[in-house]
């Protein structure tokens, strides 16, 4: 208990709060900007963060990433144009209910749905986080290898169009990850003469570069896009009829979000979507969605936030980001020196209480601000984009030298703005290159340790019941798009037989 | 029908070419080029590292492990002309994204940064954020001086102030000395 209320004081410091409070700010901002994201937010604050205590950065980017995803929302009633992907399915309900004149009505419920999920998600992240590290203790070199490899073969088939472009990704982000001093023997690989290449490529360039400078490249080609806005009024909290209507749909929503999270994936959009569907699933009246049914925007809310809860669990006991947001956030540990993982449990415990009391918090903020503040953010999409994306460049443009004080890393951030852009044209995502960029290390060094220990027989792999189950579950997920179809025929013909 | 005197070895050739057309993609293709001369390229480099002893490598060389990357991303990438047999929906499902092609603002846009990126070490970054903050605007079609020109020095300033006063970053003063210290 001690140690639960020295985590929750780290995080009740008047500067602390102040963080916090400019994290839902930001992250409400951008969450509500359509381009602009959470990750996007979160890699232009990593060189900010460097002055910052660890707990204090941490706290301020959880708080970000709960309130862009709600931010989203704002922009999907008003003017169906999600801020942020997770927000998509929002927009489904949530802009015809506004179109008939209850804008304040659908916020509302956004608001409610979003964080009833998001506190939902936060006790079950406080009940399993030490349990996942308890069992992560046990796990060795071979172990951690066939998780990190789970992690990444999850990332690419749930994310995006194509799993093999994904995992092209992924791999790539690892090899990146080799750039540098290799550690066992003090080798210099890839570094092609530069001196400050022989710590590796900083990754802060990198995901700048990857998430604000490729954006900006996509829309300058959609300047011409104009928005059909509805007028939001006061925002009104759900009614009693309301709220009987959708608090098992919140319930359900916040426990596929919760563990949609926790897989790693891109978690809050694939949550949302799961959310929005199995609402439509459950309901009586399934002809009304589509056309404002509030059980359609509580669906999605309460899932996507949920899921922020539920992807700082594999983050935090495991050292694995459970989406795109999370592993800049695990980035953002590195950086600070702190290595995520079961020994961060028990050495510090109080940095994970901390955590979830600045979630909670910001869960708290931004209903606060949500619903006095929806007026304004809904007029953040008047700022013209001719000002917005310079903007977002120069803060690019700094950031990346901010790190290492160096314009080679300015000329990596927008190399990797470029490639970035031409991948996600061609379907490649940028979330599993991020994660395999963050994970080349540990998996670089736990297949090293693992070979080392078994005398180069790959076969020794298969000795382990962890790895085994890790190893299946990565055929079973790189294989999923060839036999899903197969199981929905099966599950479709038992249902029919049954029926 | 096919007429008396034409080739037949011609009409047979078009249903071939047009059956492996289905099969291949030709974008695809391009792109697993692209790829496999990247990898081919980095494994050549692999091959220049440092030798070291093996006592010291215990049978994990420096080349190893990126060697085992690049046969993964190559053994990838040569699926990737045939992987749209996998979808549903075929080609459209993996071609939604890349079906227009790059307009030439982006095009332009990726040029302007790039000289924004090269001009820095000699305008500095103080006057390079204020070069970007006119041109980009301008080059996307702002042309409201009113707005455009606070913007361009109010904006900079107060990220410069940010960064070398409350953070202590250290800025390229360039040419002109204008570093902000």
């Amino acid at each position: 208990m001690d140690i639960v209320l020295e985590g929750l004081g780290l995080v009740f410091e008047p500067f602390n709060i102040f963080l916090i409070l400019c994290g839902v700010l930001i992250g409400v901002l951008v969450g509500a900007l359509p381009g602009l994201s959470s990750p996007i937010a979160i890699a232009l604050l990593l060189p900010f963060s460097i002055s910052l205590e660890p707990v204090q950065a941490i706290a301020m980017m959880s708080a970000l990433y709960c309130a862009g995803t709600f931010g989203g929302s704002i922009t999907a009633i008003l003017i169906n144009a999600p801020g942020a992907p997770p927000a998509v399915a929002t927009a489904f309900d949530g802009y015809p209910m506004a179109k008939r004149g209850e804008a304040g009505r659908a916020l509302g419920i956004a608001a409610i749905s979003s964080v009833s999920g998001g506190i939902i998600s936060l006790i079950i992240f406080l009940i399993a986080t030490p349990y996942l590290a308890d069992l992560a203790l046990r796990f060795r070199p071979p172990e951690y290898f066939a998780l990190a490899v789970f992690a990444l073969s999850m990332l690419a088939t749930i994310s995006g169009r194509s799993s093999i472009r994904n995992l092209i990704a992924g791999a790539v982000g690892v090899l990146i990850g080799t750039v540098g001093i290799h550690l066992t023997t003090g080798v210099e690989r890839f570094t092609f003469g530069y001196p400050e290449m022989t710590d590796g490529i900083h990754f802060v360039p990198v995901l700048i570069g990857l998430f604000a400078m490729s954006e900006l490249l996509k829309q300058s080609q959609t300047l011409s896009v104009v928005y059909e806005r509805i007028t939001a009024v006061v925002v009104k909290l759900p009614s009693r009829e309301d709220f009987n209507k959708i608090k098992w749909t919140i319930l359900r929503s916040s426990g596929i979000g919760t563990f949609i999270g926790i897989l790693p994936a891109e978690g809050a959009t694939v949550a949302a979507i799961m959310g929005y569907n199995e609402a439509k699933r459950w309901a009586k009246n399934k002809e009304d969605f589509g056309k404002g049914d509030p059980v359609g925007i509580a669906g999605p809310e309460a899932a996507n936030n949920a899921a922020t809860g539920g992807a700082m669990v594999p983050t935090l006991a495991l050292g694995i980001p459970g989406s795109a947001t999370t592993a800049l956030i695990l980035a953002a540990l590195i950086m600070h020196g702190i290595r995520p993982g079961p020994y961060l449990l028990r050495e510090t415990p109080e940095f994970i209480y901390a955590i979830f009391g600045a979630m909670l918090i910001a869960n708290i903020m931004f209903l606060v601000i949500g619903l006095v503040g929806a007026k304004f953010f809904s007029r953040v999409t008047l700022i013209p984009r001719t000002l917005l994306w310079p903007s977002v460049f120069a803060f690019s443009l700094v950031g990346s030298y901010t790190y290492g004080s160096s314009l080679l890393d300015v000329w990596i951030m927008l190399i990797a703005g470029v490639i970035g852009f031409l991948m996600a044209r061609h379907g490649f995502g940028a979330a599993p290159l991020v994660m395999g960029l963050i994970l080349g290390g540990l998996v670089e060094e736990s297949l090293s340790q693992s070979m080392i220990m078994f005398d180069n027989n790959w076969f020794k792999f298969f000795e382990s019941p962890i790895v085994v189950f890790f190893f299946i579950l990565t055929t079973t997920s790189l294989f999923w798009p060839v036999i899903s179809p197969w199981v929905r025929k099966l599950i479709n013909r038992n249902v029919s037989e049954s029926a | 029908m096919q007429e008396p005197d034409s080739d037949p070895t011609e009409a047979d050739e078009k249903p071939q070419r047009s059956a492996i057309y289905s099969l291949i993609h030709g974008t695809d293709l391009w792109l697993t080029l692209i790829i496999l001369t990247v990898c081919g390229g980095l494994y050549y480099v692999t091959s220049g590292f440092d030798e070291v002893p093996q006592i010291l490598a215990q049978n994990i060389t420096p080349e190893w492990f990126p060697r085992l990357l690049i046969w993964v991303i190559v053994f990838l990438a040569l699926l990737l002309p045939i992987e749209h047999l996998f979808h549903a929906r075929g080609k459209k499902h993996l071609d939604e994204d890349r079906r227009h092609r790059i307009k030439p603002m982006a095009v332009v846009t990726a040029g302007l940064l790039t000289l924004v990126v090269a001009s820095m070490q000699w305008l500095g970054t103080y006057l390079t954020m204020i070069f970007l903050c006119i041109a980009l605007p301008m080059l996307w079609g702002e042309r409201r001086l009113k707005v455009l020109l606070p913007f361009a020095i109010i904006f900079p300033t107060i990220v410069a102030l940010l960064f070398t006063q409350v953070l202590k970053v250290y800025f390229e003063p360039g040419i002109f000395g204008l570093g902000l210290r």
